[in-house]
């Protein structure tokens, strides 16, 4: 009985030399009641850093898909200026852009089409008929070998009198702000949940020593250094982060997921802007796993630090 | 492998040279220390004086000095400082003055890496036992060796026969809760023993056992002093000391040690 408890002590002390989390026989005590509820309170706190993780990760692959469609596309306004023919300049307008390269294709938008744009604001479009309505014509552009969009806006303003050219710059930079200003607050909210969770393992190590005083100096008695003990309490309490972070990460990731099933299904996988999305991209997977690795290295390093403080005060 | 020894004393021992561990099989008379001395010191204390906050000195001019190999009781009556000058040799205090050089060196210079070092040289067994209730019979007594960072499969059996001998075989994965304070001291002892230190410093090790078992345990530091380990015993148990021949006696009274010349 006891050469196999030996043998099996033997493989986990070979693997514990690897990974010292995993180590045998931990030196410190294991206090059931506040262990489980620190892993509760790293649990909940890796919970919203992750799902503020995947927001913002979701976010910011959002606003870059959006702006990628939008840098591929501009839309050529043409106002009908009095005595002279819209249909003409609509044709001369598409034939300038067709003959420009690096566009890969134009659309010009019926009249209905357009007046079906403006039916939010103006009414039915039965009803707009009879106003001067502008035109549109979309143009797709080969992203690769963009032309310059100044030229061609230029040259359709000199050969179609009201003609003018949006390539969306406006909405792509209030995007980019936009969705720049999320990532900053997504990161401090990060870094707060962090900076919660370091002080929280402080508190907790403290605690912990205070009652392993004892434990601690029986330790340096039997010729312990306080390397060794400060390695016994990191692994401790970086078991407890990696645990409460699994804990907190996996529900995130499961809460993502079933979001975005919810978003998905229901709508045909057609939902605007996340059509594109797929169930449970890498992506997702690393900022949660990353947050989860965060926690454990901050629990680690954090109670290291107080180790190392507080030991000299208890030696 | 073992080598059958029998001593002046009618004690007959097997003396293993792997482990440095003697087996008691028999006894008869009273029990000897080893005469052995040497010339380096492993304790010297000089004029050492402690206080505790701004009071009367608890210990005042101690000087002596402890060799290789010796025997020796610290005796004197409760809360004359027995404790407080074992807790001074072990470094668990400072001393407000005086000098104390353990193992050739002022402890006053030491860095505390140089401390750790020469903790590794000692064995201490506490009154209390200090053993960690979370951890089994086996793993408190090979606490010493494992913080060192040496690999289980280079102790395991030496751990094994070093409880064997104390009487704890079958008690191995017993936790200390469970155990009786006579298990408990042996336990202790073990752990003290397990690293072979040169210099062994016992708080009243018989305090919590029945007069036949501190007769064994006595037992137990006589056969490590003859396998080369200096012993310091604190004790006010008279007849516990009567009981080793040629053991030296520190006397601790009135805040001063008193030094009684051993007879062997």
């Amino acid at each position: 009985m006891a050469e196999n408890r030996f043998s099996r002590s033997g493989i986990l002390s070979a693997f514990s030399r690897f990974v010292p989390f995993f180590g045998r026989d931990p030196l410190v005590a294991a206090d059931q009641v506040t262990d489980r509820a620190l892993v509760a309170v790293i649990a909940i706190l890796t919970f919203l850093a992750a799902l503020t993780a995947c927001a913002a990760q979701l976010t910011a692959a959002t606003a870059m898909r959006w702006q990628v469609m939008m840098a591929s596309e501009v839309t050529v306004q043409l106002k009908p200026q009095a005595g002279r023919s819209i249909d003409a300049d609509i044709v001369r307008a598409s034939d300038i852009l067709r003959g420009t390269g690096g566009i890969t294709s134009v659309k010009v938008l019926r009249r209905e089409e357009s007046a079906k744009l403006l039916e939010p604001w103006l009414g039915s479009a039965s009803s707009i008929e009879s106003l001067p309505i502008p035109r549109l014509i979309t143009v797709q552009i080969d992203t690769h070998q963009p032309p310059d969009l100044n030229l061609v806006g230029r040259a359709l303003a000199d050969a179609v009198p009201g003609a003018s050219l949006d390539d969306h710059r406006t909405w792509t930079k209030r995007l980019g702000h936009l969705s720049n200003l999320f990532l900053t607050a997504s990161f401090g909210a990060l870094l707060l949940v962090v900076l919660t969770t370091g002080l929280t393992i402080v508190f907790a190590t403290r605690g912990a020593m205070a009652g392993n005083r004892e434990i601690i100096e029986v330790l340096h008695f039997i010729g312990a250094d306080d390397h060794y003990i400060a390695g016994q309490f990191q692994s401790h309490f970086a078991v407890l982060g990696v645990r409460g972070g699994l804990l907190g990460g996996g529900a995130a990731l499961l809460l993502v997921l079933t979001l975005k099933l919810s978003i998905l299904i229901p709508d045909g996988l057609q939902f605007s802007g996340l059509s594109e999305m797929s169930i449970l991209d890498w992506q997702t997977v690393c900022a949660t796993f990353g947050v989860i690795a965060l926690v454990g290295i901050v629990a680690g390093l954090a109670s290291r630090i107080t180790v190392y403080r507080t030991i000299g005060m208890l030696a | 492998m073992a080598n059958q020894l029998w001593c002046s004393n009618g004690i007959e021992v097997s003396f293993n040279p792997h482990y440095a561990l003697t087996t008691l099989k028999k006894v008869e008379g009273s029990l000897q220390a080893f005469p052995y001395r040497s010339a380096g010191e492993l304790v010297r204390f000089e004029n050492v004086g402690l206080r505790y906050g701004v009071g009367a000195e608890t210990l005042t001019d101690v000087s002596f000095s402890i060799e290789p190999q010796s025997f020796q009781f610290l005796t004197g009556a409760s809360g004359t400082g027995k404790t407080t000058l074992l807790r001074l040799i072990m470094q668990a205090l400072k001393p407000t003055r005086g000098t104390v050089v353990l193992f050739g060196q002022d402890t006053s210079l030491l860095e505390k890496d140089g401390l750790t070092a020469l903790r590794r040289r000692m064995g201490i067994v506490f009154q209390d036992f200090r053993l960690l209730d979370h951890l089994t019979t086996y793993e408190n007594v090979a606490l010493p060796l494992k913080v060192q960072g040496r690999d289980e499969v280079t102790y395991r059996a030496e751990v094994t026969e070093l409880l064997n001998w104390v009487g704890l075989g079958e008690l191995i994965h017993a936790k200390p809760p469970i155990l009786s304070g006579g298990e408990k001291q042996r336990a202790s002892i073990a752990r003290a023993l397990v690293a072979q230190p040169e210099l062994l410093l016992a708080d009243e090790p018989t305090g919590n056992v029945d007069p036949s078992l501190a007769r064994r345990l006595l037992r137990l530091f006589v056969e490590m002093n003859r396998s080369g380990t200096a012993i310091l015993i604190a004790t006010h148990d008279l007849g516990l000391m009567d009981q080793i021949e040629g053991a030296r006696r520190l006397i601790l009274a009135d805040r001063r040690l008193y030094v009684e010349a051993s007879d062997g």
